[in-house]
Parts: C-alpha cells; structure tokens; sequence
C-alpha cells in the first residue's frame, strides 16, 4: 500500500500566505506522533485566494483543504490521517472545484500537481518524452511545422506565432545560435511565469530544449528576474536534475544534439523584458531597446541568430509535441489556438491563475470563474494587459478572450493580467496609475516615451486633483496619439493604452474631474469629504482610534463628529466602521 | 539603384541607403537629432518621421528604414508636421537654459549687449558701437535715458548688483560721438529710388529711417515742431539729456542720407494721400503721444494748473518760464519726476510730487525717483488731489486725501482707494499734472483706414502694418506714452516690415520676438550656479554736486572713465548659450514655429554644470538624451567616458560611474562636443 502523503502549495502565493509555517508544523506533528508518511511541497495550482493549500492523500481519496492555518495543522493530522475523518468544513468547496473543472490546464497541467524539485515527478507524467520523440524520431523541420500547425502564438505579449519564428532562426545562417527563454516578467500583476517556473520548471526546460533542437541552438539561456529567488532555485534544481539525466549536455538521447543551460538573473527593470533590451542586458550592457531590423533571429545575442520565447509559450511546447498540434489547435479560435492563463487580481471574489481556452468570454472568466467581485459593488471595468492594456467596461463583457477581439477593445491580451474594478474605483486614478508605471521604467531612450508620458501623467496628476483645465483631455489625446506612432519599442508603443482605452469608455469621468471637480467613484482624495451619518453613528468610537489626526471626536455611545478642516480623507476611518456611518460625499 | 517616389516626385537612389539618405542626398530637408553620419542609426529623438504609403505603422523614422525599390515616401504632411513639432516642444519643455542672454531677451529692441559689454572689454570701442547699432541707432540718447529692462533681467543680479549696462553702452557711443572713433563707413545700396516717408521725428521714425536708408530706401521724416527728436527733445529735460547730444546722434542718421523737414505737420501741411501722390510708396507714422490727460478735479482749468507735456515742450522750445513759490506734480511716472526735478531748477521753492499709490508701485525709474529726492523733491505717497483750490482763477493751492492700497486690479497693481475724512489741504502756487498721455490724433482726422483703439492709440497688426496698404506706425502712437527703447524697437520692426512690403514679400518671422529659451525669471533661476561667483561692486557714475545741478541744467551724469568702463565690462557674466548659432533643437524650433509654454507647470530637470574639464563644458540642463555623445565616445574612439544612468523622465547622460568628465578615461578629443545638437556639450570658451 502506497504511503499517506500530504502535500503543501508552497509557490510564492503560498509562502506569502504563511505556507512555510503550516509545512513546519505539519513536519513537527508527523514527528511527535510518529506517523509514517511524506510530506511534499507543491507549486501554485492557481487558487490563491485559497491558499495555504493542503492536499491529503490517502488511499480513500485525496482532500484539499483551503486557507490552513498552523494552528490548523494539528486537527487534519489527529482527525484526517490518524482517525481516517475528513474535516469537511475546512475543504475546499465544491465551488472552488468548479471554477478549477472549468478551466483547461495546459500550461499549468503539474503545477500544484507535483513537486517541482523532483525530476521523477515530472517524468511520471510524461515529462522529457517530447524531447525524446523529438531527438529520436523528428528532424527540426518537423518540429518547427507541428509548432506552426498548432497555431500556438508568442504569449509574452506580441502573440506572434511560435512556429514562424522558430522558421525564421532556423534558417538563419550562423556558425553559434542562441535560444533564450524570457522570464522577465515585468508587468505588475501578472505572475503566471513566475507560478510556472515555481510549479514546473521541467516543462519549460523541455520546451527549451525543443525549440533549441528546432532551430539549430546550442546554448540556451533563462532570463528570470532577480526578485523571483524561489523560482530561480527550482530553475537551479531542475537543471542540474535534467544535467544529471542528461537531457541537458552533450549527445542528448544520442541523437548527437547538445545544448548547455544558463540562468541569467536580470535587475527588474520591466523594459528588459523587451527582447533586443534583454539581449543587451545578457551582453552586459544598458537594457535598452534597439531597433528592429535586424530582428533577433538574424542578429541577437552577440550578433548571432537568437530566438527569444515566453516562459508560457515554451511550458506549451512539451504538451503539443506529447499530444499532437492537433489536439493544441482544438482548443481555442480561430486565430487564437490553446489556452491563456490569467492573473485575475483586483476587486475579484476568487483572485489567482486560471488557464482558460481561448475564446472564453470575460465574462464566463470574471463571474463564472472568478465569482464575480468581491465586495457589495457593482463591476465596473476590467484592466487586461497591465500597463501596456486597457480598461474595458461592463458593456464589452461578453467579449471573448482571443488576441484579435481584445485588441480590437483597445485593450491588448499581453502577458494576462487582468484586474477588475468595481465602481469604487475611479477610471481616471487608474490611468494615472499605470502610466506612472510605464513612464517610471521608460528606457529613457525615445523623447516621445521619455518627456510625453511624463507630460501626460503631470496632466492626470492634476486633474485628479481637481486642478485639470479645459484643454487637458484633447492634449492627453495629442500627446497619446503621438506616443504610440513614434517610440521605439512596445513600451511606448502601449504606454498611452490605459489612458486612450479609459477615454474611449469612461470620457465622462475625465469630464466631470475637470469641469465639476466630481469624482464619480468617490476615489480622488482631493475631491471628495468624509460625513458622519448621524441615523447611523453608534458612538462605537473605532473611528476615532484608527484617525491619525484627530479629525472626529465624540463621546463613547454619542454621536460622533467629524472635523473637516482637520480630515485628511486617509479613509481609514471608513473602512473601519462596521455600520457605514461613515461616507464619502463630493466636496466641490 | 532603386526608383522611389518622395513627396510625388520619382528619383533613382542608391539602394543601399536609408530614406534619410535618398532623401538629403536629392536636396529634400528631413530634420534629426540623433542621427550623425559616422554611426549606425540610433532612433531616438523621432524627429525625422515620415510616412511610407503601405507600411504598418502611420510614421517610420527616417533614418533607420532601408530605401526599397518603389516607395512611396511622404516627407511632409499635417501628421508630421504635429508629431515633429511635438516632439520638439517636449524635449523643449525639459530644457533649462537661456538661449539668449537674459539682458539680450529683455531689451525690447534685443540689443545684443553682452557681446558689446565683450567687445568694451577687449577695447574694441568701435565695434561695440556697431553691434549695438545693429539694434538701437540711438545709443548715446538711450544710454542715458533708457529705463534699462536689460539691467532688470541681469543674472549678475544674483551675484551682487546688475552689471551697469546703459553707463557702458553710453561710454562707447560717447566715444564715438566725440570724434575719438571712426564713425560707421556707411554705403547704402539702391532700392531702385524707393522713398518712403514718415510723420513725427521721434525715436520711433529715427529709428525706422535709419534702418530703411541702411537698405537703401529713401526716407524723409516730417516734423510738425521746429526742431526733430520728438519727446526726447521735447519731454525729457536737458539735465538728463543735453540737447548737443541728441543733436549729434539725429545728425549721424542724417548723415546716412535721412532728410527731416520741420514745421512739417499731419493734417494741415500734407496728408497720407498727398505723401503718396508725392511719390512715396510707403509712410511711416509716428506721431508719439502729446496729449496729456486734464486732472479731472474741480478749477483744473485754473491758471498755474499745467500739464507737464505742456511744460517740458515749453522748455524744449527754449520759452521763457518763470516758476515760483511752491510746486505740486500730479503722478507718479517718469515725466511727473521729469517737471518736478526741472520745477526745482526753474526756482522753485518747494517741489512736491503727489501720487495715489505708494513707492513701489511707481512707474519712474528708481534710479530718477532716488535722484529726485537727492535733490529735495518731497514725496506725498498714498494722496490723491480731490480738487484744485483757486481764486480769482488762480492757483492757491490743492486739496488731497489720504488713500490705501485695495485689491489689486486689471494691471495687477493694488488699486487705491481714498480714506474717508482725510482731506488736507496742500498751499500752491503751481500744479503740474503729470497723469497721463495719449496720441494728438486730430492730425489723423482726414485719414481713411486708420483705426483708433484704447487711449487713441492707432491700432496695427503683428507686423506694424495701419489698415491702409503701404502705412505703417510705431512707437508712443500705437503703445501709449511708454519708452524710447519701445519706439526704437518698434521703428525698427516697422523698417523690415516695410521693406518686405515694399518688395512685395508675405511679411514673416523675423517681426516677431526672437525665439528663446529662458531659464526664467531672477527669481525662477537656480541660484546655486551663482554661489561660488565673486562679488564685485558695481561702478558708480560719476555725478554733478547737488548745488551745481540746483544752478541749471547741465548734464547731472558725467560718463564713465576707460577704466571704469573695463572694470564694469569685466563684471558681466557672458550669460546666454555659447552655442546659441549651432544649436539644431533652437534652428528647429523656430522653423517648426513651436509653443515654448505647451507643457508651461511640468517639470524641468536642473543639474550641476560640470566644467571640470578645461576643453569640454558639459551642461547637463541641455541635454536632449540623443546619444550621439555616448556612442561617438563608444564607438569611435573606444573609450565609453559617456554613459546613460537612470530611467524615465530621471534618464540622464553622464560620466562612468558618476564621475566628472575629466576623471573619466575621457582625452579631450572633443568629438562628443563637436557632433552634440545642443549646447549641452561645448568646447569650452578660454
Ligand atoms: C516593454 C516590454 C516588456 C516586455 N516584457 C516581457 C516579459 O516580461 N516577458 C516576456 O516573455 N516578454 C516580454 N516582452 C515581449 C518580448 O519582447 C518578446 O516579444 C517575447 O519575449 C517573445 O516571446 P513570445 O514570442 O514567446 O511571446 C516585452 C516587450 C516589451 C516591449
Ligand atoms: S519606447 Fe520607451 S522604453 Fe522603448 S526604446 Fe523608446 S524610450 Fe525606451
Ligand atoms: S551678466 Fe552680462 S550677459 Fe548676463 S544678463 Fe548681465 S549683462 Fe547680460
Ligand atoms: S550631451 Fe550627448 S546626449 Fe546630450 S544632447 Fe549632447 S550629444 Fe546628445
């Protein structure tokens, strides 16, 4: 009979989530009762909002316990394992197993599955067999022509077909190429490369290791970002794992292909992630784009053909290779093959990853999966693509998920981000939000996305604080415009996307900054007050504790008032008072 | 070769270039920044867009897309017109220096005068004097009597005191005038006889007829008083101006072929009509503002009530005045100082100058408001005149009140209101009134297409241009009563104008102000530049004792020594880009005729200057960010003494590792300096 295992989701969302504790405790309970079995550490399955994940395997069945606690962990041992009795109060709901039955796990199929420091894992699930069909059984034109026939497009934003792109490096004539694997993963929000990288590092080295037979390459390289040390470890771990199993080195599957692996750790900025900038930076130089042409694959890395895939796309690869590009291409539109996995974050009832078929629409993806937000509010809008996206409203909801539909929104698909907002949420701080972003990590090289979004954020700054003046919205839209047509690279090119797309839907919000000084969502600080509504003040006095400056005094069981010349509107107060005696009014 | 179409027209190029090159290469301007023929194309300033029928994007950059055979390449157009004028007004907005030097900006006739404070330096006397007559043919009149916006905007203010810049400018026209130099060779060319007359000779028709007979045109000025000079001879006392001074100078424009005709008037001895039918092709007006405004209070008609044009005419047309007992000026501008402080040489007993407002808010120069008072004249601030006290007629005396400064009004300036039951009352024999002037347009009555507007002024457009074709006006006519600098200045603008006028041209940029970025204001500048420079004090003017002024009218300043005068010139900062000529973001910014205030509350970067290398002057404030620095020292010489750090707005040019320049491996070669656009890398001026 097959050992008990308990399995612990310890990807970063895990660990945040206080994962190490609970795996600790687990640890010193198995000890002090001497029970016989392993305890295992998983990656991220996507519900983090669930999380710490716990997973018990017996041979009845396995259970998934959600939101464990330490203190937990001394119950499921006493009662799940030692008496056999589930806690059914504590597992995950058949709710959350919809949401996960709905979803097609392509990319993330391990992740949360296996452990991501054990090879075998991996290989038990078919792991390292694509790369041996492919070494064995396949030359790279083959190779390159199942890719192209599953119709798999670029996930790290441009969404260019893999297949294409492996023809282009392939054909191009050099005596040394490069194959890179871009794990910059600079969007704000997004973490689905960094889930897999935690979670199934094996897939994406396997990925590698195709596309390097594919196009001609001996040399691969990882660009992670710095900030993501659990995923560099694994990376670290898998590697020398798949060295020692000798499908990285010399000879692979004695197919005489060769490919030696490196990690290369990038500083974090976001514009590395652009890849003639993260080429540079791999050199050793400023991350700074250059223009194309020529394109990588004939000038890249050291002046040599480079081919340069997403963490996402290349975690695809094993899978199409394994399954048949076929079977890749049933899922999916037209145009858009497989699936896409997103990062639903915001004002979300269910936040995490999801990996959905393409053209499901936002809708099935934000209520259906995603429940819906998470408060009382109505939902408002929905930020797909970070910075680089736009904000889409209610009424484009049924729009589906494929690359063409969502840019025709204004909206781009990017890395999968997608934040929603509730009506709380003010459209024009939004904006503000993300060009602050973008015009922060500029490379500084082009003059329209190095002054004009600067430009274009002191605008927004000071219509949020109702200093905007007839004019400004033509002059965001002059300076947009001219933003997207002239800069060199895709940061600039998308930078004005947040601000267009918010024009586009919600131009009255912009409107009423100005020439009302309202903010409709009660959002901008310096346009709204906080008034104490006397039906409802208990005098429970909680405001008055958590107000930094003094601003609301009142007997305990009296009513209370609020000062405004003194209120800073912190809003703590109203997130504090459980009878919503407290609110948010327009000041002007 | 390949055969491409740019901006409709087909040309065979070498297909190995860019569009930059098909297109330089067959005459067609595109404009760059970045780009610099020894590397490989950059594209970062995104100045050289075009548009290429069928490609993805709506602007491709110039310099970095390969020519292919049949292109159809587009250089001009609304699209890029906007997207490159844009661009220049963003990397402008980021831009903190002073094009000109502020003295320069802040001279209404944009008098270049930190290159004659040089030239005095160096002891070229007589090319000082040309540079400034480039701009001003008066300079021995305005050396005297300018109001000196120039010493205002001195940056030298920040140091100590403004370099004294109207004293230096009257040492060398005095030099020149007293024979000690060569006067101007002067060789007008043939404007086919071309004649153009001009009404009024005053600063602004002095002015306009030297520069018109400079380019050859002949010019006659007419003069309603007997003697030519306008209010300079008929409004500023000789004390300040001595009459053979103007005498001299008006005579050194004849000289250049300028006739004046006196006893000449508007409307009673020729009209527009009667000019033209004469034969001259264009006139000129500038009559000036001669009308003084009455008090306005009761018995302002009373004998011993004046107004001080009337005054200061009589004294000009050498009259006869006897004043006695006390005096009151009505005003508080330089014509109210003017009467009081020739009042007080007249005999006088007691001069008192009577303003509404307080000290500050006078219009009078400081420097003439502080004579006064050296003189004796006293001062009765916040007081108003309510009515003039008479007998018979006759002055006895005036009573005023009490007022206090209010909420600032139209003009910005705190408007007085009177103190209920303030009244007092002041014992006079004579008041003067000095509270303002307007235009004596009555001479214009017969004219068609001359427009009035506020204060009877004559309404132009940009270009000084009257409604009627072919007349222009200038000066005190059309501004109001304001300085000769103004007059100058206008004189001068309606002489190009003329000229292009007369040859039939759309009149053009070169009306307008000069182009220039500024760092601001004295009070917007960084002060820190200014800390480690040396004080030096100012020169004092050498002046005539009181007792001796009190006596008549000579001259009260005596002029500058020669040494004097270099120790002054020494003082000046040479503010101002040295490579104001060469700089390519300015040349654009005028041809793209771009908006200097489009992103006005944004911010703007100052940096330290760093002149820690003797050859190369590097001011980072100049900056565009285009790279041609660091890839020249990249790519050319090996070296990499340049850098780019940081990212976003913060995105900067500098040394490795933050070094000043001369601790880099940087050998001074000076290429950087020699490809930068801007005045960011400069060789340095020793
Ligand atoms: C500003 C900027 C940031 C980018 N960041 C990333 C990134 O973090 N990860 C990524 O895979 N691609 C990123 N890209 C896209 C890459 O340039 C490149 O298109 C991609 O890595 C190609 O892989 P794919 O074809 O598999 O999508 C970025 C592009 C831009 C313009
Ligand atoms: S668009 Fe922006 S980030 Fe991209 S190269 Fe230009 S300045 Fe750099
Ligand atoms: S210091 Fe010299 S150049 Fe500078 S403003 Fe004064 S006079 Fe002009
Ligand atoms: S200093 Fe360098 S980057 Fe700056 S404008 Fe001059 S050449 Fe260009």
């Amino acid at each position: 009979m097959q050992k008990a295992r308990i399995i612990v989701g310890l990807g970063s969302c895990g660990i945040a989530s206080g994962g190490r504790k609970v795996y600790e405790q687990l640890q010193q309970g198995i000890a002090s009762r001497g029970l016989d079995l392993t305890l295992e550490e998983t990656g991220c399955i996507g519900m983090c909002y669930n999380e710490v994940l716990v997973d018990v395997v017996i041979a009845a069945g396995t259970t998934t316990y959600k939101q464990v606690t330490p203190e937990m962990a001394d119950r499921i041992l006493d009662e799940h394992i030692v008496e056999g009795r589930i806690i059914q109060e504590w597992t995950v709901t058949e709710e959350d197993e919809k949401c996960l039955n709905r979803q097609q796990r392509i990319v993330l199929r391990n992740c949360g599955k296996i452990s991501p420091e054990s090879i075998d894992e991996y290989i038990e699930q078919g792991g390292y067999r694509a790369i041996e069909r492919v070494a064995k059984e396949m030359s790279p034109e083959m190779v390159i022509d199942e890719i192209t026939r599953s119709g798999l497009r670029g996930r790290g934003g441009a969404g260019f077909p893999t297949g294409v792109k492996w023809g282009f490096a392939n054909k191009s004539a050099g005596d040394k190429k490069y194959f890179i694997c871009n794990a910059d993963e600079g969007d704000p929000g997004a973490f689905m490369d960094r889930s897999v990288l935690e979670g199934d590092p094996h897939s994406v080295i396997e990925g590698m290791l195709i596309g390097g037979y594919a196009i001609g390459a001996n040399h691969g390289y990882i660009y992670v970002r710095a900030e993501y040390p659990l995923a560099i470890k694994r990376l670290k771990i898998a590697i020398e794992q798949a060295k020692a199993r000798g499908f990285i080195g010399q000879n692979i599957f004695e197919s005489g292909f060769s490919f030696e692996l490196e990690i290369k750790e990038g500083a974090g900025a976001f514009v590395c992630g652009e890849e003639t900038a993260l080429i540079a930076s791999i050199e050793g130089s400023r991350g700074m784009p250059r223009l194309r042409p020529p394109f990588p694959a004939i000038s890249g890395l050291y002046g040599k053909p480079t081919n340069i895939n997403n963490v996402e796309t290349l975690a695809n690869i094993p899978w199409i290779i394994f399954n048949g590009a076929g079977k890749y291409a049933s899922f999916g539109t037209e145009k858009s093959k497989g699936t896409k996995v997103f990062a639903l974050a915001g004002k979300i009832q269910r936040g995490g990853l999801v990996e959905v078929p393409m053209g499901m629409s936002l809708r099935e993806v934000i209520f259906d999966i995603g429940g819906g937000t998470s408060g009382k509010h109505e939902f408002k809008a929905v930020q797909l693509g970070g910075p680089s996206g736009g904000c889409i409203p209610s009424s484009l909801l049924d729009t589906p998920v494929d690359y063409d539909s969502i840019s025709q929104t204004g909206a781009i698909m990017g890395s999968g981000g997608m934040v929603v907002m509730d009506n709380t949420t003010c459209m024009v701080d939004i904006a503000r939000f993300f060009l602050n972003f973008t015009q922060n990590e500029s490379c500084g090289k082009c003059t329209f996305c190095r002054i004009g979004t600067r430009r274009m954020l002191e605008i927004l700054e000071r219509i949020v604080a109702g200093k905007g003046v007839d004019g400004d919205i033509e002059l965001l839209e002059e300076l947009a415009e001219n933003i997207r047509r002239t800069s060199l690279c895709g940061l600039g090119q998308t930078a004005p996307n947040p601000v267009l797309t918010t024009l586009k839907y919600f131009r009255d919000e912009y409107e009423a900054h100005i020439k009302q000084r309202r903010c409709s969502a009660k959002a901008c600080k310096e346009l709204i007050s906080f008034a104490i509504i006397d039906e409802r003040c208990k005098g429970c006095g909680l405001c008055i504790k958590v107000c930094p400056t003094g601003a609301i005094t009142g007997e305990k069981k009296k009513l209370h008032v609020l000062d405004a010349d003194k209120c800073v509107r912190c809003g703590q107060c109203v997130a504090k008072c459980r009878l919503e005696a407290i609110i948010r009014v327009d000041r002007w | 070769m390949v055969k491409v179409t740019i901006d409709t027209q087909e040309y065979m190029v070498d297909e190995s270039g860019t569009i930059l090159d098909a297109a330089r290469s067959n005459g067609i301007d595109i404009p760059t920044l970045c780009h610099d023929e020894q590397l490989e194309p950059f594209g970062s300033c995104w100045l050289c867009v075009v548009e290429v029928e069928g490609e993805r994007r709506p602007l491709v950059p110039a310099c970095a897309t390969k020519i292919r055979e049949g292109m159809v390449i587009t250089t001009k157009s609304e699209l890029i017109l906007n997207a490159r004028r844009l661009c220049l007004e963003l990397l402008l907005s980021d831009h903190y220096g002073d094009c000109l030097p502020p003295c320069q900006a802040a001279c209404p006739a944009g008098v270049r005068v930190k290159d004659y404070i040089d030239l005095i330096r160096d002891g070229k006397y007589q090319e000082a004097v040309e540079v400034i007559k480039e701009n001003n043919p008066l300079p021995a009149v305005c050396g005297r009597v300018c109001v000196r916006p120039c010493e205002l905007a001195c940056r030298r203010n920040l140091v100590d005191e403004p370099v004294a810049i109207d004293f230096l400018k009257r040492f060398v026209a005095d030099l020149e005038m007293g024979d000690s130099l060569q006067s101007t060779v002067y060789s007008p060319q043939s404007m086919d006889g071309k004649r153009v007359a001009l009404v009024g000779a005053g600063p602004a028709s002095l002015s306009c007829a030297y520069y018109l007979a400079g380019m050859g045109y002949g010019c006659t000025i007419f003069e309603a008083l007997p003697e030519a000079g306008g209010m300079l001879r008929y409004g500023i006392p000789e004390y300040r101006l001595p009459k053979d001074v103007l005498d001299k100078e008006i005579a050194s424009i004849c000289g250049h072929g300028v006739e004046i005709r006196c006893n000449t008037a508007l409307g009673r001895d020729f009209s527009i009509d009667s000019l033209m039918n004469d034969g001259f092709e264009a006139v000129f007006v500038g009559i000036g503002a001669h009308g003084s405004y009455r008090l306005g209070v009761d018995n302002d008609g009373s004998d011993g009530v004046l107004s001080a044009v009337d005054f200061l005419r009589d004294m000009g047309l050498n009259k006869e005045i006897k004043l006695k007992g006390r005096v009151a000026v009505i005003g508080g501008g330089n014509s109210a100082i003017d009467a009081a402080r020739t009042s007080l040489r007249l005999g006088a007993d007691e001069v008192m100058l009577v303003y509404r407002r307080s000290r500050a808010e006078m219009p009078a120069n400081e420097i003439e408001i502080n004579e006064a008072e050296h003189e004796g004249i006293k001062y009765h601030f916040l007081t108003a005149p309510v009515r003039v006290i008479a007998e018979n007629n006759r002055v006895q005396g005036i009573e005023c009140i009490k007022m206090e400064l209010g909420e600032p009004d139209a003009s910005g300036r705190r408007a007085p209101v009177p103190v209920q039951g303030s009244e007092f009352t002041i014992d006079v024999e004579t008041v003067i009134a000095a509270i303002g002037q307007f235009p004596e347009t009555a001479c214009l009555a017969g004219e068609q297409d001359v427009q009035l507007g506020r204060g009877k002024t004559i309404v132009v457009a940009n270009n000084m241009a009257v409604g009627r074709a072919g007349v222009f006006a200038a000066g005190d006519a059309v501004s109001g009563a304001s300085t000769a600098i103004e007059a100058i200045a206008g004189g001068k603008r309606a002489a190009l104008a003329i000229d292009q006028y007369l040859r039939g041209e759309v009149s053009s940029e070169k009306l307008l102000k000069e182009f220039n970025v500024s760092k601001g204001s004295l009070d917007e500048v960084d002060r820190g530049e200014f800390e480690g420079i040396e004080k030096q004090a100012r020169v004092k003017m050498p002046e005539l004792e009181i007792t001796e002024r009190l006596k008549g009218f000579d001259e009260v300043e005596l002029g500058l020594s020669q040494t004097d005068a270099s120790l002054e010139a020494d003082r000046c900062l040479k503010c101002g880009c040295n490579a104001v000529d060469k700089c390519y973001l300015r040349s654009y910014g005028i041809e793209y005729g771009v908006s200097l205030d489009k992103f006005k509350d944004g911010k703007v970067h100052h940096y330290l200057i760093d002149n820690s290398n003797p050859a190369i002057l590097r001011d980072p404030n100049k900056c565009i960010r285009c790279g041609r620095c660091v890839r020249i020292c990249l790519e050319i010489k090996g070296i990499g003494a340049l850098g780019f750090v940081n990212r976003g707005f913060e995105t900067t040019i500098e040394p490795t590792f933050g070094k000043p320049l001369a601790e880099t491996g940087c050998d001074s070669c000076g290429k950087c300096a020699a490809s930068c656009p801007t005045g960011a890398l400069e060789f340095s001026q020793v």
